[in-house]
């Protein structure tokens, strides 16, 4: 029988940047995926003439080819560059409150900084501030504090991230309440946080400040051909280094001696055998139904006691008949809020009225391509918290599914008062649309709430089971570049572990 | 976490404003918080009620409709059948002669009703499915089959209450379950249907729609024939756009819905086309794989559709194919099995990955930008041009 040194469940973001590091870090490796493409949400699907972008928003952390960021390097480690094709955004995000604030930002560091000179000339100063404030907690974040932890030592810390020590562990609003006094132009520099689906006093500033430094400075990027054409050349790289791959084969069991993994079930009921597992899926799923043991180990029931459930997203995809200037668009990105009380919106999260923010993001603004000619491809996104959609009948839920996409659409029509006149194709996905093809816990879309107690700081990998990784969005950041770079990660902690583990063993041999 | 108490003294994040009263937030949510064990199976459970991947249903009644067409009422051997959106189909799963293969049927029954699902189906001449279920299903029989599936159906979002049905031959059957959706539930629209049959005595469900017709001011029946016997007195020919303007007047604000064979569908989008009805407002059911694919004007030159080719399923096996059969069918004859569903281009559930040689995709594939590059083909659609490998 076949020994893989491991096997990788599910083919989303992490677990292919996992399994592709890992095939070509010299791990011979099997990945499972249930569905019949590589991706997870990072894929798209057709409707008519139109192609629909399931998930991907803005990538980030790619910077330009002449100023690269992290991303290219790990897309280039991972044997994708020649592959795939970016299209760079040139604005951050147009942001709508009705009556209140209409204004667009640019995706440029100093172009930035204009903009809002300009419209807050009384703020001036403080943006020159908190701009750089910005960019050095995001360097000193993404730098020098992984290497002052690791030396444990307090003095280099104070020394090398002095922002980090007095910001870094204050919420955005915090920061935006003591550098600014106008509230909308805190409700501009916060809207990020609706793609977050925390509001700005919960969401750690060093969080924040690194996506509007690095949207602004390293630009807001889309896949040309989508997000699927990323997963697809993920997998054309992991099996080119020689991983095999199976799909309509989900994983039904990891088999454990003890608190050492040995092999996966797959739902054909075969039995693979395995040094390591990584798991793709969810850590409530993993734990809870796919490991054979009857109840989580303590350290990491006591790890989801500190957890609280993240949000799911309704998300409407449009095909129009209409160009993207016809329908007024002038931004791929849209942001529009009934309101500048974030607490507000956060709320409204959790209830079935009207939301109070949608987002609408239109995928051929910058790439013409992605549309046919004279159309546009577009979706409405709102944050929502899943688990309302689990208690309605089964014979209700189209008519609930139209009814809150009408709520939707009012809030994005303020904005986009035609959106409901070019309707060519329109696929609407819930929460409960999320659970069937992520097969997250109440369609969670970025793992746990992402509160501050959810970042990493607070974290260490869960290791009671022996040879189980856990990489996704449930352990880290979700989100696109934070998936794609904690299957990576991942992949360096099982061949680091598995060099040890060769090193042992060939001492063992010498001493023998 | 065990070592946490020695974390804390050690920590060099103590120093960062706020990390104290950070872990002290920390430490109170895993005093109040759940360990998410009530969440064990709740995902998959919640997804099987609404999507379940497969029904197991049993022939409760077999309704002879026409001399070409009978009903099957297939109801639950488990609970509740999940519902369903009129227009909607579900994919039959079939074993004729030790060949496991499958083709979907709309459901032509009113959704309200979720104790059974009824499947119209009329015997294709030449066919390979039809005949078995018409000629050899039981009363009492067990089926196996997708739960409903499709985009074929009223949209509210965008569809108006405004709806005109071109329907050909068995095509009637989810207008038949639109219809009932209709009338059971007293929905403020208003149906038009345009339906053609071949033969005078060969329309399914004709005195329930006439009397439905009579009924409901708000339901106009339109019947066609194209074949009269002599001597007929009805409405004779096809559904052109001249028709469909002395029927229905203005267009504007009605939604169309077209279904029946594909050449049907052709015609009759080609005459809303010439009428100049927006696409938004057409909406056309996918019927099946091109019978003819060596006849469509994007076939490649010089490729027979009866040359033989081979196909190797890595780490399977191989076997020979011809160029004019679906990859989907001479896998399924071969002994292999893909997930599938609407066999017709669009759902993308018999996706396979091309690891070599090349194949022709018709318009029916509704493939992705991407998928040209990576090598996905939908295999109920695929004809194979040369000999192939793929991934199943």
């Amino acid at each position: 029988m076949k020994h893989y040194d491991a096997i990788v469940i599910g083919a989303g973001n992490a677990g292919l940047t996992a399994a592709t590091s890992l095939q070509r870090g010299g791990a011979n490796t099997l990945l499972l995926e249930r569905h019949n493409i590589p991706g997870g949400c990072a894929t798209s699907f057709v409707r008519g003439e139109f192609e629909f972008e399931v998930a991907l928003h803005q990538l980030s952390g790619l910077g330009t080819e002449k100023r690269p960021f992290i991303m290219r390097k790990i897309f280039s480690d991972l044997g994708v560059m020649d592959k795939v094709e970016f299209v760079q955004e040139h604005q951050l995000y147009r942001l709508v409150v009705p009556g209140e604030i209409d204004t667009t930002l640019p995706a440029s560091w100093t172009g930035l900084r204009k903009k809002l000179q300009a419209d807050f000339p009384e703020e001036s100063e403080n943006i020159e501030r908190f701009m750089v404030l910005c960019e050095k907690i995001t360097l000193e974040a993404f730098m020098t504090l992984p290497k002052a932890r690791k030396a444990n030592d307090e003095s280099v810390l104070k020394a090398s991230c002095p922002n980090y020590v007095k910001y870094g562990m204050r919420s955005s609003k915090f920061v935006f309440d003591e550098f600014f006094s106008d509230e909308k132009l805190k409700t501009i520099l916060g809207a990020y946080w609706c793609y977050i689906g925390v509001p700005p006093k919960d969401i750690p500033f060093p969080d924040l400040a690194m996506m509007i430094y690095a949207y602004a400075a390293f630009k807001p990027w889309h896949i040309k051909g989508g997000s699927q054409a990323m997963s697809s050349a993920l997998l054309e790289s992991f099996i080119e280094a020689g991983g095999e791959v199976r799909f309509n084969c989900g994983a039904e069991k990891i088999l454990t001696n003890g608190d050492v993994v040995r092999a996966v079930v797959t739902e054909d009921g075969e039995e693979i055998s395995c040094s390591a597992v990584v798991s793709n899926a969810s850590s409530i799923i993993t734990y809870n139904e796919l490991l054979d043991h009857d109840e989580p180990p303590v350290e990491v029931r006591d790890d989801f006691k500190s957890r609280r459930m993240g949000t799911s997203a309704f998300v409407m995809y449009m095909g129009l008949d209409c160009t993207p200037e016809e329908l007024g668009v002038t931004s791929a990105s849209n942001f529009i809020c009934n309101s500048q009380d974030e607490e507000l919106m956060h709320d409204g999260m959790q209830t079935m009225n009207e939301p109070v923010a949608g987002m609408l993001t239109c995928y051929n603004f910058d790439d013409p391509s992605f549309a046919p000619e004279g159309k546009s491809v577009v979706s409405l996104v709102c944050l929502q918290y899943g688990d309302l959609w689990k208690d309605i009948p089964e014979e209700k839920y189209a008519q609930t599914k139209y009814e809150f996409s009408e709520k939707l659409m009012d809030v994005v029509a303020q904005a986009f008062p035609k959106i409901r006149d070019h309707i060519e194709e329109v696929e609407v996905a819930t929460p409960l649309t999320m659970m069937r093809y992520l097969n997250t816990p109440d369609g969670a879309i970025y793992g746990f709430k992402q509160n501050p107690q959810d970042s990493e700081l607070f974290r260490e990998r869960l290791d009671s089971i022996s040879g189980l990784y856990m990489a996704g969005c449930w352990n880290n950041m979700g989100g696109f570049q934070p998936t794609y770079m904690a299957g990576s990660s991942t992949a360096r902690a099982v061949l680091k572990r598995m060099k040890s583990d060769d090193l042992n063993k060939s001492k063992e041999m010498q001493h023998a | 976490m065990p070592n946490s108490q020695e974390n804390e003294k050690t920590n060099v994040l103590d120093v960062v404003v706020g990390y104290q009263e950070a872990v002290k937030v920390k430490k109170e949510l895993e005093k109040t918080g759940s360990d998410f064990s009530d969440q064990k199976w709740a995902t998959g459970n919640a997804i099987a009620k609404l999507h379940p991947k497969r029904l197991t249903l049993e022939v409760s009644e077999i309704i002879e409709d026409t001399a070409s067409t009978k009903t099957f009422r297939l109801v639950s051997t488990g609970s509740d059948l999940p519902p369903f959106q009129a227009g909607q189909y579900i994919n039959l799963f079939v074993n004729i002669d030790g060949v496991e293969t499958a083709r979907p049927y709309a459901i032509s029954s009113s959704p309200n009703t979720r104790a059974y699902y009824d499947l119209t189906v009329k015997r294709v001449a030449g066919g390979f499915v039809t005949p078995y279920l018409l000629d050899s299903v039981e009363v009492g029989q067990q089926l196996l089959s997708t739960g409903p599936m499709g985009t074929f159906y009223h949209n509210p979002i965008f569809h108006g209450d405004d709806l005109v049905f071109l329907a050909g031959g068995s095509g009637i059957a989810p207008a038949r379950s639109m219809l009932k959706q209709v009338i059971d539930n007293n929905l403020n629209q208003r149906f038009h249907f345009i339906y053609a049959s071949s033969y005078v005595d060969d329309v399914i469900f004709m005195s329930e729609l006439r009397e439905l017709a009579e009924q409901n001011t708000s339901f106009t029946l339109t019947e066609i024939v194209s074949r009269p016997p002599e001597g007929y007195q009805g409405r004779t020919g096809h559904v052109t756009d001249k028709l469909i303007t002395e029927l229905i007047g203005d267009f504007k604000g009605k939604t169309f819905y077209v279904c029946g064979p594909t050449p049907f569908n052709e015609f009759c989008q080609a005459q809303l086309e010439t009428l100049g009805v927006e696409p938004r407002f057409v909406r056309v059911e996918a019927n099946g794989p091109p019978a003819k694919p060596s006849e469509l004007a994007e076939w490649p030159d010089g490729i027979l559709p009866e040359e033989e080719i081979e196909v190797t399923v890595k780490g399977k096996g191989s076997f020979k194919a011809k160029v004019g059969e679906p990859l989907l069918n001479s896998l399924e004859r071969n002994g292999y099995q893909a997930e599938n569903a609407c066999r017709s281009g669009e759902c993308s559930l018999c996706r396979v990955k091309l690891l070599s040689g090349d194949v022709f995709n018709p318009p029916e594939a509704k493939l992705r930008a991407s998928d040209k590059q990576f090598g996905w083909i939908h295999s109920c659609v695929a004809f194979p041009t040369e000999d192939i490998e793929i991934l199943l």
